[in-house]
């Protein structure tokens, strides 16, 4: 062949260059090539949480600047509910406590009578207790000694029967 | 300039100049050839006189430089893929920058020529040029092998020798032509034979430019009046810009071709004949209005 070109060197050439190929390919490009797609990926991810993230604040600022615009009503409309709310816990408050007045002083009154009651029974059962005491007292005063003699005579009689036998 | 700085600066000059003389009277005869420089030329072209044994087959020192590029490649390969990729972290090194540009900048090639279907286009271009830019800097480290007659043989670039620059222009012709076959079938084995020149022109093209540059460096060491400092840009400096020039062109060439026969068909919606007479009665009717 002219020029020296030999068809079977051309295909130990490209033996050689496919071998290269497929070696490069395996232990280079495609490790490197992921490598670089993962971390296009990673990174990608990260933009995209950031833009969800300034999409979420964007977007409370603006419920709170709409919030902010209308505070003044909410203020004026809060005072006027907390104006309404105190003045019926006051009344509420104010019948509250009259009906427990009423009820203590009724409860006093039922605790006095009973009281009274109570010891005007007391008082009575007392007094007849001391009328029974001081009549046993005077009854009970003569007749005592006399059983006194009789239980030492009664002795006496006992203690000579004995020492006969 | 002081008196005594002068006659240092002139002493120095003086040494110098003696002793390149020195040199170019000792190393007269040194870089004689017993053959004529014709002789050196086709030698270097054809390969006729230096056939290297390869297991009994007598081959170009091309061949053997293309094995030896190959297993370098492989090896770097293989210890970048044990050692290196496992570390890769997500803020590269320098080292890690280089790999990632390299792959890069073929996958990016591929993606930019042929956006339809890039994938095998990214590692072949990205194995042709990493095997064209090493095989063209192996020139420069001058293997020593012995010919089958006995004398020693510088290794030359792989390229350099015709079978393997026709081996790769071929090939990528074949690339060219599966791209198109996969993409778009018997329209795309049309599109790439439109471009039958194209595996003789990248052969030959890549086959002449290092071979120039080969010639070009035996022709200054040929001369004894020329192996002084020109060795130095010619050696170097073309072997260099032939591996970066080398490398873009065959990339470049294949990875625009493959974009083109692997871009799909699109089929333009056919008009009917009154919408057509629609058309250009209001292309008349917007003549008349601007007359």
């Amino acid at each position: 062949m002219p020029l020296n070109i030999d068809w079977q060197q051309i295909l130990l050439h490209l033996l050689n260059f496919v071998i290269l190929f497929a070696g490069l390919w395996l232990l280079l490009y495609k490790p490197v090539r992921s490598f670089m797609q993962k971390r296009r990926e990673h990174y990608e991810k990260m933009d995209a949480d950031a833009e969800k993230k300034n999409a979420e604040a964007e977007e409370k600022r603006a419920a709170y600047e709409q919030k902010l615009a209308g505070a003044e009503d909410e203020i004026a409309e809060k005072r006027r509910l907390a104006e309404k709310e105190t003045a019926e816990y006051s009344e509420r408050m104010r019948r509250e406590t009259d009906e427990l007045a009423r009820t203590i002083v009724a409860d006093a009154r039922k605790d006095a009578a009973r009281i009274k009651a109570q010891a005007t029974k007391e008082a009575r059962a007392e007094i007849a207790s001391i009328v029974t005491d001081a009549v046993e007292k005077i009854v009970l005063e003569d007749t005592a000694s006399e059983a006194f003699d009789q239980f030492l005579d009664a002795a006496d009689d006992a203690q000579a029967e004995k020492k006969d036998e | 300039m002081t008196k005594k700085q002068t006659c240092i600066f002139l002493t120095v000059v003086a040494a110098v100049i003696a002793a390149l003389i020195v040199g170019i009277v000792l190393t007269d005869g040194l870089y004689q050839k017993e053959g004529s420089i014709q002789d050196a030329m086709q030698d270097a072209v054809l390969h006729e006189g230096d056939k290297i044994s390869l297991f009994g087959l007598p081959v170009n020192p091309g061949l053997i430089s293309a094995f030896v590029v190959t297993g370098v490649i492989l090896v770097f390969a293989a210890i970048v893929r044990i050692f290196v990729i496992p570390r890769f972290k997500f803020v590269p090194g320098k080292f890690q920058m280089l790999l990632e540009q390299a792959v890069g900048m073929f996958d990016g090639l591929a993606k930019s020529n042929s956006p339809h279907r890039n994938h095998f286009l990214g590692a072949y271009v990205f194995a042709a040029g990493a095997y064209i830019f090493v095989s063209t800097l192996f020139e420069l480290v001058g293997v020593p092998a012995v010919s089958m007659a006995g004398q020693s043989v510088i290794l030359p670039a792989p390229l350099s020798d015709i079978n393997g620059a026709i081996s790769l222009g071929c090939l990528s012709y074949l690339v060219i032509l599966g791209g198109g076959i996969v993409s778009n079938g018997l329209r795309g084995v049309g599109r790439t034979l439109k471009e039958f020149s194209l595996p003789i022109s990248m052969s030959f093209r890549m086959f002449g430019a290092l071979l120039s540059g080969m010639l070009v460096t035996e022709l200054v060491y040929y001369y004894l009046a020329l192996s002084f400092v020109l060795p130095v840009i010619v050696g170097i400096l073309f072997t260099v810009l032939h591996a970066v020039i080398q490398a873009y062109v065959l990339t470049m060439l294949t990875s625009l071709f493959y974009g083109e026969v692997s871009e799909l068909h699109v089929k333009k919606p056919k008009r009917s004949r009154r919408a057509r007479g629609k058309q250009e009665e209001n292309n008349k009717s917007e003549t008349e209005v601007t007359v």
